[in-house]
């Protein structure tokens, strides 16, 4: 078969949530001579872009959102071992720290994000919601994480996510992690106006700003 | 917020007969089939019933109850009352009076 | 050229020229059509939109005639609760009739969710029946299904916002079928009460929060009420412009629930029995007002042409093309009234 085959079916495996086909359309492609990194990003995560534009307009629902998720997974799986045969690395991309700010229980958002997150090899602490900024700060030292993101959906919490800069530039962290607000009242100038690094309107954009925030 | 969108686009309330045209597009009619229904139960025209001068007369002369209460006017529940004769619809309020003071 | 003033989805002022709002109304609009599968708004209601939004008056209103009926959801928090007035609910009530004008009212409790109003529902039969003898406007009852409560720690259900992510999809599932038998009991004994205490009306508000099982749980209780009592009207407001498939498998009459839109919406609440149906499209704070005005007016201008029933729009904070926040900007909030009235021909807000 040809990449553009492969890639075709990587596509379709996605939008199906389908592991198992993910799986193994990686693998024949490896046997093919197919560069799996490319496929990864051609293939699987275009799949999975269009998973969530789809699910972004009410055309694909949370459990096959999820599933898709998990054939990622699968498929970043051997994409890694693959690396790693050939002497690369396939070490985590980073750790991520991730909550919905005090006084705010609203969380089937950052659950979405949670999981796309992950599938980019990146380890996600998810910390619940309702959670203070200093309890977010402290675990981000605990585990020496990459990234701290914040998720808010009420206009009259969002303001905790400045409570959370002032906290981390107040400690002498605030070099030491990269931040990501998001959220339906956060706005990409709210980000900029507190301090935030990276701002994600959604799953799929959130995404995006965690891997250019990963270098 | 409310107050804006009263003065915007309401009815008025009881200051005209945004309560009544309520009640018919409660019942599931369309709002100009509700105004026309109301209409032509108080004998006026649609623009009549967003009108403040024309339906304070005709609110005070069917006793319906208005803003400003008056001395012997109905309100509350006694409006009621009469709106629910004059529309011709029941008012589950109005039923649960009438069962409690034996008048049913 | 000439700039007009005008702000953004988060309600930050910002100045405009009427070629560039015009292009934002046309996107928004496209963007309403190709999520909805619905037709644009016409060239004619485009300019007259353009025309609205460049308006020199802060504050603007319909035309003589076109005035609609405003409902409230949430009604009797916003004074006593949200801005800290020390007045009872009654006494709100009245201030609505009186001072406000309000067409009808809303009474309601601080925990808007029909599961927590189980313990006190004789206590709010009560204050039902105060208000019944002291007002003249309709008053409904109102609250969410918020099936969510009904999970752990909150309620007996294993919470499918964490079964989801684990990939124990089948369970999830089975959790959000067992929420919908708690939550239509329970909404059934509640709103049975209230009807009984006299209530003009019962709202289901801000249904579809938890996906598509809150959607089913509402629909099913609006059903049964509407049998039970005829004469008391239901009105059910909507959480979002597509309904989110939590589950993605339940159907309502053999139709599937999650992705519907509000004009398909509509259909299966007049089925279920509801009267007044409340249409909510999502305010996005990036984009401008223009933008989220054009495409409110899209989703609303569908939904009223294909429904049977009164259409209202949620005009509120974050909804129906109003900035998202707090404090609405009266010019945001005078042209969404004017916008939705004229435009969409809405039945009221």
């Amino acid at each position: 078969m040809t990449k553009e085959e492969y890639i075709e079916i990587a596509i379709d495996t996605m939008k199906k949530g389908d592991a198992d086909a993910a799986a193994a359309n990686m693998n024949n492609a490896i046997a093919d001579g197919i560069d799996p990194a490319e496929l990864l990003s051609e293939g699987y995560s275009a799949g999975i872009r269009e998973v969530g534009d789809l699910f972004g307009k009410g055309r694909m629902f949370l459990p096959e959102l999820m599933l898709a998720a998990d054939a990622m997974k699968a498929v970043s799986a051997i994409v890694e071992d693959e690396i790693a045969k050939k002497g690369g690395t396939s070490e985590k991309k980073g750790v991520m720290v991730l909550a919905t700010v005090q006084g705010d229980v609203h969380d089937i958002g950052k659950g979405i994000v949670a999981s796309l997150i992950k599938t980019q090899g990146v380890e996600v602490v998810d910390l619940g919601r309702d959670v203070p900024a200093a309890a977010i700060v402290d675990k981000a030292v605990e585990l020496n994480a990459d990234l701290i993101g914040t998720s808010a959906l009420l206009t009259t919490t969002m303001g905790e996510m400045k409570v959370l800069e002032d906290l981390l530039k107040e400690k002498g962290l605030k070099d030491r992690f990269k931040t990501l607000v998001g959220g339906a009242p956060v706005t990409e100038r709210f980000a900029k106006r507190i301090g935030a690094d990276a701002y994600g309107e959604d799953a799929s954009q959130a995404v995006s700003e965690v891997v250019r925030l990963l270098g | 917020m409310a107050a804006v969108h009263e003065l915007s686009s309401g009815m008025g309330g009881i200051r005209t007969a945004g309560d009544l045209v309520s009640r018919m597009v409660m019942k599931g009619m369309k709002l100009n089939a509700a105004k026309d229904y109301v209409a032509d139960k108080l004998h006026c025209s649609v623009l009549d019933l967003s009108d403040t001068f024309a339906m304070k007369e005709i609110r005070e002369s069917l006793d319906i109850g208005t803003v400003l209460d008056r001395k012997g006017a109905s309100n509350g529940m006694e409006a009621k009352f009469n709106i629910e004769k004059i529309l011709g619809i029941e008012i589950p309020s109005v039923t649960n009076f009438k069962k409690k003071t034996g008048l049913l | 050229m000439s700039e007009f003033f005008t702000r953004l989805g988060d309600g930050a002022a910002v100045m405009m020229s009427e070629e560039d709002i015009r292009y934002d109304v046309e996107d928004g609009t496209a963007d309403a059509a190709d999520r909805g599968e619905i037709p644009e708004l016409s060239k004619e209601e485009i300019d007259y939109l353009v025309e609205i939004l460049t308006m020199p008056m802060k504050n603007v209103s319909v035309e003589r005639g076109k005035e609609g009926i405003m409902t409230f959801d949430a009604g009797t928090l916003k004074l006593p609760v949200r801005a800290g007035i020390p007045v009872d609910r009654l006494a709100t009530l009245m201030m609505h009739e009186r001072v406000l004008c309000s067409d009808t009212m809303e009474l309601c409790t601080t925990d808007y969710s029909y599961k927590s109003i189980k313990n006190f529902v004789q206590e709010e039969a009560m204050t039902m029946e105060l208000a019944q003898n002291n007002c003249i406007m309709p008053i409904f009852y109102g609250a969410m299904p918020n099936l969510g409560q009904y999970t752990k720690p909150d309620g007996p259900i294993d919470n499918w916002s964490e079964l989801l992510p684990m990939g124990k999809i089948a369970e999830a599932r089975a959790a959000q079928e067992e929420a919908v038998e708690h939550a239509v009991s329970d909404m059934v004994f509640i709103t049975g009460q209230m009807a009984e205490a006299g209530a003009c009306g019962i709202q289901f508000d801000t249904v579809g929060a938890s996906g598509d099982a809150d959607v089913l749980a509402a629909l099913m209780a609006a059903k049964e009420l509407k049998k039970r009592f005829p004469n008391v009207s239901i009105e059910m407001g909507m959480a979002g412009e597509f309904n989110l498939g939590m589950h993605g498998q339940l159907e309502y009459e053999g139709e599937r629930i999650a992705g519907l839109y509000p004009h398909k919406q509509v259909k299966m609440a007049a089925e279920a029995g509801v009267d007044i149906f409340g249409c909510v499209v999502n305010t996005n704070s990036n984009q401008t007002f223009a933008w989220n005005l054009a495409r409110a007016l899209t989703y609303a201008k569908a939904c009223v042409d294909a429904a049977d029933i009164p259409v209202v729009v949620d005009a509120g904070m974050g909804v129906g093309g109003v900035t998202n926040t707090n404090t609405t900007p009266t010019d945001v909030t005078s042209r969404v009234s004017k916008a939705l009235l004229e435009i969409a021909k809405v039945d009221g807000l």
